[in-house]
């Protein structure tokens, strides 16, 4: 914890607080407070200054006053009504919410898969709305995908799929196909890569869509109900291998989801409900 | 994404989808195999027809006519100016009415009067064209043509007995087997139908066959024929009965444009615009031009089916978008550019175009070959003709120029036809993409 804490005040008055390596860790790894020490005298006036998050990360994802409507045939829909966020690097943030609450819509404008209709989306600072078509595209790529249903290319076998991604971005050759085969092993599925999606089952999808997003070496991943199409055994492999990431590899995660126990094991939560954030939490 | 990549990322698309991309190709073929098969035709036809000509042909030639200028070898009639209409009529000696214009580019004229007729042996009768000519002039003027053949064949005779004759080799040998209808040294008939007298009456007489002339080949349009038996002028005159005569050829120094041009318009004056004057030159040039409405002509009717065949890649184009929203979803969301999901749309399309023009460009050869082949076997529009004259045999000429336009042509009309379908699937969103069923 670099967060640099000062002292305001006078010199003399007794102490009120008095702190000895005050250290604060949630969830066993997200450190807020690392062996502080200070003391707080009567009539002192004390102030902590610093940013956000502290020193450790910087910031990755921020949104202002996110409104996005759209049309749903005639009638205009208020996806988001004014949503603020911040994400920093390392995060695992799971975003909950009914359907219809409009999680899926913020994952979209993080994604800069669309833009919003009203206020702020910066990614690593740059306003995605500035940005033209190609711009868009370029951000995109190093912008980690994992959908509900896989959406794999069917006639590619896994190693293509997850050689796609880095096809588009203009690599070639052999280190692209020796960096899929990396990923895959990583996901634990080296022997499967040369068979096609439809023989592989939805829990191997998912993995070979993971490796696919992790490609060219993304940002951060975004997941729209990672394990909404997959059975329970299955999904709690999908949710080690999400946290594995997340911890050993330091990806930065945002994830949609339903399901209150993949949302339990993420760092953060945010809860929304008709468009808008009612409620974060750290777990 | 480096164009290799695009280019097996179409080339697997397709691959995925045979039928539909054979059967679109197919359109392509058809279209490419139907140019390609008309223009090889066309180009050979022409190329045929322009040898013909040329064969013993005399570009320093004009031939004064009445009428049209193709008046001059296809009959009267041709209605260019008012000269076939008003009654004007060539005279044998109007030739020196040419020789008095005393231009130094003329070196001599020569009448010639021909009817069609019949020559006999005998036993049988062939149709024939007789031409009435001055053997001696003929001969200076077609020197390469107007002469007999090598061997016992007799001499082109230069103070020639009023039965003699000389006949084209089609005419002494018309089955080319060695079988002679009629020899040098021997008798035939020639007959004539006097259509001036009513009824009209068989006219005939006997002719001595003092020479067979060698072998020319061509239609003889412009100067010695295959097939015609050639009397003197005057034995032509007293046959017919009379002092008109068809055309004049004269003689020019040479071949210049300029020479032909000074010549023709100093006739033309002289006979008060009641004349044409054709250049052999002329002629072919007027050929060539009519051979290059045809081959437009037909090409245009080719390039129908080329037009069906691109609609018809539209179409497949804009299912094959639609069923593929969501793939093209994924592929921007993986961060894929506009303009290269326009390249990978395209690229499909040349695939489709670039193989279909290649197989249609060497079917529509094979298709030329076969044509060629059942013209000259069966007679079409030439029926046995043909045959006995030896004269039509097409050979179908595939120039690279064609080739390769076919190939462009063919490239072409699938990427056009593409871009609709591929500048909607650039401009897909891909929120909505994603989301498509």
């Amino acid at each position: 914890m670099s967060e640099e804490t000062r002292f305001y005040g006078s010199e003399t008055s007794e102490e009120v607080i008095r702190t000895e390596s005050l250290t604060k860790i949630f969830n066993s790894h997200l450190v807020a407070v690392d062996h502080v020490n200070f003391d707080v005298k009567r009539g002192e006036i004390l102030g902590f200054l610093g940013p956000n998050g502290a020193g450790k990360t910087t910031t990755i994802v921020e949104a202002f006053n996110l409104k996005k409507t759209y049309l749903l045939g005639k009638v205009p829909v208020n996806a988001l009504r004014g949503v603020n966020l911040k994400v920093e690097s390392g995060d695992f943030l799971a975003i909950l919410g009914p359907s219809g609450s409009g999680k899926s819509t913020l994952l979209n404008l993080i994604g800069a898969l669309d833009k919003p209709t009203e206020g702020k989306m910066l990614i690593e600072g740059v306003d995605v709305s500035t940005l033209n078509d190609g711009q868009l595209a370029n951000l995109r790529r190093r912008i980690g995908f994992v959908f509900q249903f896989f959406n794999l290319i069917p006639r590619f076998t896994a190693r293509e799929n997850v050689e796609l991604p880095m096809a588009i971005a203009g690599l070639s050759g052999a280190d692209r196909r020796k960096r899929a085969e990396d990923l895959l092993e990583t996901v634990g599925l080296k022997e499967r890569m040369n068979h096609k999606p439809a023989e592989l089952s939805g829990g191997e999808q998912q993995r070979v869509a993971i490796a696919r997003a992790l490609a060219n070496n993304p940002k951060f991943l975004l997941m729209d109900e990672p394990t909404g199409n997959i059975d329970s055994k299955t999904a709690n492999e999908i949710i080690c291998l999400i946290k594995r990431l997340n911890e050993d590899k330091a990806v930065t995660i945002m994830m949609v989801t339903h399901d209150q126990h993949l949302a339990g094991q993420s760092k953060r939560i945010v809860q929304m409900v008709d468009g808008s954030i009612i409620r974060e939490g750290v777990n | 994404m480096k164009a290799q990549d695009i280019l097996s990322y179409s080339f697997g698309a397709i691959r995925l989808r045979k039928l539909r991309a054979g059967l679109t190709t197919l359109g392509v073929v058809i279209g490419i195999a139907a140019i390609v098969a008309l223009l090889s035709i066309t180009q050979g036809l022409q190329a045929t027809i322009t040898r013909q000509l040329q064969t013993g042909f005399a570009t320093n030639t004009l031939i004064v006519s009445t009428g049209g200028g193709f008046g001059a070898g296809f009959g009267p009639g041709a209605e260019t100016g008012g000269a076939a209409n008003s009654g004007f009529k060539l005279f044998i000696n109007a030739t020196q009415k040419i020789s008095n214009l005393n231009n130094t580019n003329v070196e001599t004229s020569m009448a010639i009067i021909q009817r069609a007729g019949w020559v006999g042996n005998g036993t049988t009768n062939r149709t024939t064209t007789i031409v009435g000519v001055n053997f001696t002039e003929y001969a200076s003027i077609y020197s390469s043509t107007f002469v007999a053949e090598s061997g016992t064949n007799g001499t082109i005779p230069l103070n020639p007995e009023n039965e003699t004759i000389v006949v084209g080799k089609r005419v002494s040998d018309p089955w080319k087997n060695e079988t002679l209808f009629c020899n040098v040294n021997g008798d035939v008939e020639i007959i004539w139908i006097n259509a001036t007298t009513l009824p009209p009456k068989n006219e005939t007489y006997a002719g001595h066959v003092a020479a067979v002339l060698k072998e020319i080949g061509g239609f003889g349009v412009f100067g010695p024929s295959d097939s015609s038996v050639y009397v003197p002028i005057s034995q032509a005159q007293s046959f017919f009965g009379t002092e008109e005569c068809n055309t004049i050829i004269v003689k020019l120094k040479n071949d210049d444009d300029a020479t032909i041009d000074n010549v023709s318009n100093a006739i033309k004056e002289a006979f008060s615009d009641q004349v044409s004057v054709t250049s052999a030159t002329a002629v072919r040039n007027i050929l060539s031009s009519v051979f290059s409405i045809i081959q437009l002509f037909l090409t245009g009717i080719a390039a129908i089916s080329l037009l069906v065949a691109g609609i018809g890649i539209m179409n497949i184009m804009i299912v094959s978008l639609m069923e593929r929203t969501r793939e093209i979803g994924i592929l921007k969301a993986l961060g894929m550019k506009n303009q290269t999901v326009l390249l990978v749309f395209l690229c499909e399309s040349v695939i489709i175009g670039l193989i279909g023009a290649a197989i249609g460009i060497a079917s529509g050869w094979v298709l030329a070959n076969v044509v060629a082949v059942v013209f000259r076997g069966g007679g079409l529009f030439m029926g046995n003709q043909a045959a006995t004259t030896g004269g039509m045999t097409i050979t179908p000429l595939l120039t690279p120029t064609v080739t390769i336009l076919a190939l462009v042509f063919g490239v072409g009309v699938s990427a056009v036809f593409a871009l609709y379908p591929a500048w909607r699937a650039s401009k897909l969103k891909p929120v909505e993409a994603l989301r498509y069923e």
